[in-house]
Parts: C-alpha cells; sequence; structure tokens
C-alpha cells in the first residue's frame, strides 16, 4: 500500500491497512463496535480511533493494562508495538482461543506468533500474515487478502 | 423457272457458336445447384456458428469481468497495484480478452491490462472485437452495501475468426469434392442418355450410307429413348418392306420393259442395247460374233385364215424353239410382227453359227398345233451377218442380216413352198 503524503502519513497508511484486513475478517461475533486494545510501545497507532469500518462499525482503541488480555475479554483487535518477548508471550497465550486478530507492528519476520505482522518501507506498506496462528485463530481471514501478504502466493 | 440454285436447308451460319454438348448442360446445371447449396448451408452454417460464438465468448467475457472483480477485490482495498495485475493475468490470461480496465468507484482508471501480444496479432481482429463487442463485459467490484470499483473486460475476435476461417476452408473444400463429384455424376447421366441417342444416329447413317435396312436400335434404359428407338426400328421395318417392293416393281418394270409380253424374249429396245454392247465388247476383245435375222414365213395368211390367236400361238411356238435352239451365251429377242432377231454369243465362228441354224431348222420341220385342233407346217427365212466380216457398226450388221434374210425369202417365194415339210397343209 503506498503512502499519502502529509505529516503523520505512516499512521494514516497504517489505520488503513488495518481497516482493510478488518474488512477482509470474520469473528464469530461481530457487533457495532470494533474492540481495538493496545499492548506494548505502539509508534504509529494514533490514527486508529479514526477507522471508518464497513456497516457504520466504529473502532474503540483501548490501551491494555496489565499486559494480558482480561479474562472478560473485550478485546477484537490485539495491537501489539514494541514489546519484551516474554510478555509478548504471556500477551498471546491470553489471546488464545478468543477471536483475537492480533497484529505486531514491530515483527517483520513474523515469527512472534501474531496473525499479521505489518511491515514499513520508504513510501509503501505492507503485511505478513503467520499461516500457522491465522489457521489456529477462530477470527477468519479472505483468503484474498493470503495474496497480498508478503511472501503469500 | 428459279434461276437461283437451290438453298440448302437453315442451318447455323458461321457467326453463331457451336451448340453445347449434354455433357457441358449437364455438368453446368449441376456445378451451379452444387455451388449454390454448399454456399447455402456453408454461410448459414458459418454464420450461426459465429453468432453462437459470440453470444458464448460475451457470457465468457462476462464470467471473466465476475471472477477478476473477485480477485482483485481486496487489492483494490490494499492498492496494491502488483497484485491486481497478477490477479488479471491469471484469470484473463486465455483467448478471448483483449484488454483489462480497473475503475475506482468515481470512475478514475486505476490498471489498464492489456494482452500481451494484442498489438503484433494485426489491426483486424482488433476491429472486429470493437465490431462484435461494442461495449466491455462489466463488473462490479465488492457487495452492494461496499462498492469498491468496477472492471470492464473488452473481448477480441480471434475465436470466431478462426472459427469462420475453418468454416471457410471447409466450404471450399466441400466445394471441391462436390465439384469432382458432380463432373463424375454428370458424365454418367450424359452417357446414359447420349449413347442411345448416338446408337439412333449411328443406325440412321448407316441407314442411310448403306442401305443396309436390317439394322435395328438396340434398347434402351431410359422410357422416353427407349420408345424413340422402337418407333425408330418399326419406321426401319416399314422402310424395310417398301424398299423391297420397290426394287421388286423396278425389276418387274424393267423386264417389261425390255420383253416381249408375247413370248416373253427381249424386245427391239433390248436387243438394240445388247447389240450395241456386243459390238464394244466385240471390239475390245477382238473376238468376232453373229447376228441372226430370222422372219416366219406365210405369217400373214395364218393370222388371216386361222385369226390372230393362232397367230399369236404360232409366234408363240416359234420364239420357245428359237430358245432351246440357241446356247446359253445366245440370246434370242422378237423384233416386232413376225421378225426375230439372235445374238450369237461372242467367239463363235462359222461353224458353230451354221449349227445354230441347222438346229433351228430341224426344230421348225414339227408343225405347229393351233389352238383350234389344226395344224400347220411353218418355217423360218434366216439372215446372218457376222462381225467384224460383214460390218463393225451395228446398223451395218443389220442391214447386212435384214438383206441376207430378204434375199431368203425371196428365193424361196421364187421357187415355191421350198421348206414346206410334207403332210402338212399346204399354203396357197
Amino acid at each position: 500500500m503506498p503512502l499519502e503524503s502529509g505529516p503523520d502519513r505512516v499512521a494514516q497508511g497504517v489505520a488503513r491497512m488495518v481497516g482493510a484486513i478488518v474488512a477482509y475478517s470474520r469473528w464469530p461475533e461481530s457487533g457495532p463496535v470494533l474492540d481495538i486494545c493496545l499492548a506494548g510501545r505502539a509508534t504509529y497507532a494514533a490514527r486508529l480511533k479514526d477507522m471508518v469500518l464497513s456497516n457504520g462499525v466504529l473502532a474503540r482503541v483501548t490501551d491494555l493494562a496489565g499486559g494480558v488480555i482480561p479474562a472478560t475479554g473485550g478485546c477484537d483487535l490485539l495491537y501489539i508495538g514494541a514489546m519484551d518477548p516474554a510478555a509478548l508471550r504471556l500477551l498471546l497465550a491470553s489471546a488464545y482461543s478468543r477471536p483475537v486478530l492480533t497484529m505486531a507492528e514491530d515483527d517483520p519476520d513474523c515469527r512472534g506468533g501474531t496473525m499479521v505482522c505489518l511491515l514499513f518501507q520508504p513510501g509503501t506498506l505492507s503485511f505478513r500474515l503467520n499461516i500457522d496462528a491465522v489457521s489456529r485463530s477462530t477470527v477468519r481471514i479472505d483468503p484474498r487478502v493470503l495474496r497480498l501478504s508478503k511472501g503469500g502466493y | 423457272m428459279s434461276d437461283r440454285p437451290d438453298t440448302p436447308a437453315p442451318a447455323l451460319g458461321p457467326a453463331s457458336p457451336p451448340l453445347p454438348t449434354l455433357h457441358r448442360i449437364l455438368s453446368r446445371l449441376h456445378w451451379r445447384l452444387a455451388l449454390f447449396a454448399v454456399m447455402l448451408a456453408g454461410l448459414s452454417l458459418t454464420a450461426t456458428g459465429a453468432m453462437v460464438i459470440r453470444d458464448y465468448a460475451g457470457r465468457n467475457l462476462g464470467l471473466v469481468a465476475k471472477t477478476v472483480a473477485y480477485t482483485v477485490e481486496p487489492a483494490i482495498l490494499f492498492r496494491d497495484a502488483g497484485a491486481m495485475r497478477t490477479g488479471i493475468a491469471t484469470v484473463a490470461g486465455g483467448e478471448g480478452v483483449r484488454a483489462v480496465e480497473v475503475r475506482s468507484n468515481s470512475g478514475a482508471l486505476l490498471l489498464h491490462w492489456q494482452r500481451a501480444d494484442a498489438g503484433t496479432q494485426g489491426g483486424l481482429a482488433d476491429v472486429a472485437g470493437r465490431l462484435l463487442w461494442p461495449h466491455p463485459a462489466v463488473a462490479l467490484v465488492g457487495p452492494a452495501e461496499r462498492r469498491i470499483g468496477e472492471v470492464r473486460v473488452f473481448g477480441d475476435a480471434r475465436g470466431i475468426g478462426g472459427y469462420v476461417l475453418s468454416g471457410a476452408l471447409i466450404a471450399l473444400l466441400c466445394l471441391a469434392l462436390t465439384a469432382i463429384a458432380t463432373h463424375l455424376l454428370a458424365r454418367r447421366l450424359q452417357r446414359a442418355v447420349t449413347q442411345p441417342l448416338g446408337d439412333i444416329a449411328r443406325i440412321t447413317h448407316a441407314v442411310r450410307a448403306e442401305r443396309d435396312f436390317e439394322r435395328r436400335v438396340p434398347p434402351s434404359g431410359i422410357a422416353e429413348i427407349h420408345r424413340l428407338g422402337q418407333d425408330f426400328n418399326a419406321l426401319l421395318a416399314e422402310l424395310h418392306t417398301w424398299h423391297r417392293a420397290i426394287t421388286s416393281e423396278n425389276r418387274a418394270l424393267v423386264q417389261q420393259a425390255n420383253h416381249d409380253g408375247l413370248t416373253a424374249l427381249g424386245n427391239r429396245t433390248m436387243f438394240e442395247q445388247r447389240l450395241a454392247e456386243a459390238v464394244d465388247g466385240a471390239r475390245a476383245q477382238g473376238e468376232g460374233f453373229a447376228l441372226l435375222y430370222l422372219d416366219a414365213n406365210r405369217f400373214k395368211q395364218v393370222n388371216d385364215r386361222y385369226g390372230h390367236d393362232a397367230g399369236d400361238v404360232m409366234l408363240a411356238v416359234i420364239a420357245a424353239r428359237l430358245r432351246v435352239s440357241i446356247r446359253p451365251g445366245d440370246h434370242a429377242f422378237r423384233l416386232g410382227g413376225d421378225e426375230f432377231a439372235i445374238l450369237i454369243a461372242p467367239g463363235s465362228g462359222r461353224a458353230e453359227v451354221a449349227a445354230v441354224v441347222d438346229r433351228i431348222n430341224s426344230h421348225m420341220t414339227q408343225p405347229i398345233m393351233l389352238p383350234s385342233g389344226d395344224s400347220i407346217a411353218a418355217s423360218l427365212s434366216i439372215g446372218q451377218a457376222l462381225f467384224p466380216d460383214d460390218g463393225d457398226d451395228p446398223r451395218d450388221l443389220v442391214r447386212q442380216a435384214d438383206l441376207a434374210m430378204y434375199a431368203v425369202k425371196q428365193g424361196r417365194s421364187r421357187s415355191g413352198s421350198l421348206a414346206d415339210s410334207p403332210g402338212a397343209d399346204p399354203i396357197p
């Protein structure tokens, strides 16, 4: 995805990309609000709250205090910034078997265990999918998106 | 009296072209028919086929548009031109698609994809494609509530072009095959019709040229020609009969013209003819022949005394006796009245002539029985002339023989009834 011009163009790009991925993802239960939980030190998550999603769904961005998803849930999408690996593992363990779309900002090789990993290049923004994580998740991503991922087919 | 020569029967002048043969007429007819049939079939099949293919191709374009729309939907959203291009190439890379356009909701062109070899195949397929599908197949990208853009697919005419071309080639091949077939068929038909006609023509010619009235036309396999042949044969049979009758009538007439009715000997005409022939023949061969003139003595008296019937009987009997007296090569004639002539065959000398005369005289010693019951004695005065001794010309010979006969006759009348045989009724 090419980045447009502007002061926070990367954040804009990230918001658009997340919006696009969300458009092709299916949660078992979907409501009028998409709960986005931020974890770690997210650099480009500034615009996530302004996302316009299809069907008029709104995005609600909250910081995940405690570093893990609470037992009551409440996270549809987990946006993970820079984080130390042990904490990341804990976080992902809490997301396991919950319908959460995990997305990493700082994992270019996508080995950390998140489903989607954003890739930042000068002028363009792309992503990589962890097929293993995607297949184990209860959130279904449209297979067409696989074609668009780096390293996808 | 016409001073113009006889004009021949009206015929085609030198300027008009020769008449076409039956073979030519038949094969022209067959060829035109076959051409019409093949063209009709070929054109209608090709046209129908082309239309059907166009419909299917159009549907195919619609499917391609739908598939491309499905495939590029996320790519549009993700603004990934490379993915769009790959997606289009896998779907539209086959036959039938000239170009694909991806447009955004507002109509702005996002991507234009063209078939790799679009330019090289030439403008004809391109133009044809534009004519066949003036409007592209359009598919909307994204679900109704989330319209992202549209895909336009333009078709090319290569498939149809190939079909039409192969259709035309097959039609030409069929035309060639039917041309051969019609030629053969025409020849067979022509033979079946013209052969019996040729037979009739041949027989006609033979009858005319060789006067062979026994020839008949063979039967034919075609009804009309067979009937013609039958009628022709009947005509020939009638002609044959007529010809025979005429010929025999002619012979009878010739016989009548040349022979004496009473005695059946040749008449004067025939005698003169034969004499001339004998003179010519003798001159050519270098042989001699003899001419005898004979006269029945006192014929007039018999006629007056016993009647004309008796006279006739006398002449008939004399003629018969002459006939038996002469040899096969000699000819006897009755010149009229009571005058007879005999032509002795060439190569005979005086001795043979004398022998003939003796035979005649010895036969004449017998009396003649008349129908009334009376019996009379008759005798002949005989004069002879020899070729070439007494003359080398028919007139001279005749005069000589006549004179000789007259001399005998005179001598007889002067010296009384010299030749009267005893026992017969003497004529005073």
